[in-house]
């Protein structure tokens, strides 16, 4: 599914994942993480740092994106599939590149 | 007059299809006989372990899974692989029910017949692609932050021997508090005589200078 959905995660600064496993929520965000943590996704930017967060509070599963311009995304997983969050995820670095480049084409 | 027409009869299932559903009774039987074998192996690791880590297990290079393993076997920690179909029965039939919700998507279990936590967490620290999710210690399902308290804990004898140390104290001081007033007494009675002794030794010093001095007169 990872290789399906390309997320290229250039602009992207740094994602934490947090969740709580004894919770039953929880099975969107962990496929997500495990998904962020492939190969070919990590390939588009090493610099990227992954970390997941474990606690056992009770809280609800949570994604945050800090992205390199200072934007942030907040993804809410306990009603999402993972398939939503890559690409919403995915839609939002798109953008970004493809603004990165038409700046990089003004400005030669 | 279509009454008397002729309707053939349907032609009757090839003997294809009902062999087809004896080959596929066959492979589930194979395949029971597999998940029995794997089923019965993660119930002997539930049973003759004192520490079973559960982790998230993200996609790693080779080589650092090779590392990794290496440092944990040096604590005598083995990495079990284990597929969430064959260990779900398992735990829905133990008494580690609660340990159900952890076993979604990737998962490795960090087993041990000792219960080297900050070994473990120690290695752990280093490989950011496993994640610890809890672990079972000696019967009790702990969570990740568990663990981490579990491990900062002093080692078995050393609280023994911390327990010993302040049972042991009362006791001790015991014998010098029941001396304690007979010994005061004591300290008093002997600064009294001391006091007496130095007072009658004054004033025998004057005495005996007076009779010399009244010898000396008359």
């Amino acid at each position: 599914m990872a290789s399906r959905i390309r997320v290229v995660l250039r602009p992207v600064k740094s994602i934490v994942v947090r969740f709580c496993p004894f919770e039953s929520n929880v099975e969107s965000t962990r496929t997500f993480l495990q998904c962020i943590n492939h190969k070919r996704i990590q390939a588009t930017n090493r610099n990227c740092e992954v970390s997941a967060d474990v606690r056992h509070d009770g809280s609800e599963p949570l994604v945050d994106v800090m992205f390199a311009d200072g934007e942030r995304l907040i993804m809410k997983g306990a009603n999402l599939t993972t398939a939503e969050m890559l690409t919403a995820l995915g839609s939002r670095c798109n953008a970004k590149e493809l603004k990165a480049e038409q700046k990089s084409k003004k400005n030669p | 007059m279509a009454v008397t027409e002729y309707i053939a009869p349907r032609p009757a299932v090839p003997e294809r299809c009902l062999p087809a559903k004896r080959k596929a009774e066959e492979e589930e039987e194979e395949e029971y006989g597999y998940a029995r074998l794997l089923r019965r192996q993660v119930e002997e690791v539930f049973r003759n372990n004192r520490m079973v880590a559960v982790c998230q297990y993200n996609s790693m290079p080779g080589e650092d899974m090779v590392l990794m393993r290496y440092y944990l076997r040096k604590h005598n920690i083995e990495v079990k692989f284990v597929l969430n179909e064959i260990i779900r029965p398992v735990l829905s039939q133990s008494r580690y029910k609660n340990l159900l919700p952890l076993f979604v998507s990737r998962n490795i279990l960090l087993v041990s017949p000792e219960t080297k936590a900050k070994e473990m967490l120690r290695v752990l620290k280093g490989v950011p692609q496993v994640n610890l999710l809890g672990a079972l210690v000696d019967d009790t399902i702990l969570s990740r932050q568990g663990v981490e308290n579990f491990a900062k804990l002093p080692s078995l004898e050393a609280s023994q021997g911390q327990t010993l140390g302040t049972l042991a104290l009362l006791p001790s001081q015991t014998c010098s508090m029941l001396q304690h007033g007979a010994a005061h007494l004591t300290a008093l009675l002997d600064g009294h005589i001391h006091q007496l002794q130095a007072g009658a030794g004054k004033t025998e010093s004057p005495a005996g200078t007076e009779p010399a001095q009244s010898s000396g007169t008359q």
